[in-house]
């Protein structure tokens, strides 16, 4: 949850650019904007929900966890001239990336479940399992496969919680158009733009 | 007196679609940021 406080940070931010510029917020035209919600029912069904989340087996909260995000890879593709949405890409294919070679969820070390887990009991995770009902899997930092793409790091303000390189790209990037739809508007070509700045100068 | 509150129910109609339109692109950021994101939380378990 403590990526939604970026889609918070970056509505604030794009609202008040958008106060002070004297203009409305921009809408810009997704595409296949219908493929988000259908990506995220294996999500739903895997993590969400937890009467549901405790009957699937972790092979195939794997193989949803991955197919799901390669579905929100195609939308960001279809997407990448929108601003941020190369960082937004990236970020995604960072973790799809470092999921599907640790097989289908992503690693945290044992070290990092200590310190976001402190009063946990001894019995509360086990090496090479599932964390809970979360995305992630324990795994020794010398049997993780791209050990730096992981969730290795950690912030414990306002919620304990590990974060990856690539969660902090999505964040980034959400942040980054959520603010460019408080600037002027964005023509698809690039000479419509340079004209309408030559215009409003 | 017509042709204002044809006005107003025209502006009004236009800003609820803006509204619409940008509500349904922040519930699909969400929706994104949720599938796209993988932190592990304190709260898992």
């Amino acid at each position: 949850m403590i990526l939604l406080w970026a889609v918070i940070i970056g509505l604030l931010a794009g609202s008040i650019r958008a106060w002070v510029g004297g203009r409305p917020l921009i809408s810009p035209d997704l595409r296949l904007i219908w493929l988000v919600p259908v990506a995220l029912v294996p999500q739903v069904l895997a993590f969400y929900i937890p009467t549901i989340a405790s009957i699937w087996a972790d092979n195939i909260v794997a193989t949803g966890l991955v197919v799901s995000q390669m579905l929100l890879l195609v939308f960001v593709w279809f997407n990448r001239r929108q601003p941020g949405f190369w960082l937004l890409s990236l970020g995604l294919a960072l973790n799809l990336l470092v999921i599907i070679l640790n097989g289908g969820l992503m690693p945290i070390s044992p070290e990092t479940v200590t310190k976001l887990l402190p009063n946990a009991a001894p019995n509360t995770w086990e090496l090479g399992s599932r964390l809970g009902r979360s995305k992630d899997i324990v795994l020794p930092v010398v049997e993780t496969r791209l050990w730096l793409l992981s969730d290795r790091f950690l912030l414990t303000l306002p919620n304990r919680v590990a974060f990856s390189l690539g969660d902090v790209f999505v964040a980034t990037s959400t942040i980054w158009f959520l603010w460019a739809m408080g600037g002027p508007k964005r023509y698809s070509s690039p000479m419509l733009n340079f004209l309408c700045l030559l215009r409003q100068n | 007196m017509k042709r204002n509150i044809q006005q107003l129910k025209s502006t009004l109609g236009q800003m609820d679609q803006r509204h619409v339109r940008i509500g349904l692109l922040v519930l699909t950021l969400v929706l994104f940021v949720l599938g796209a994101g993988a932190p592990g939380e304190g709260s898992c378990c």
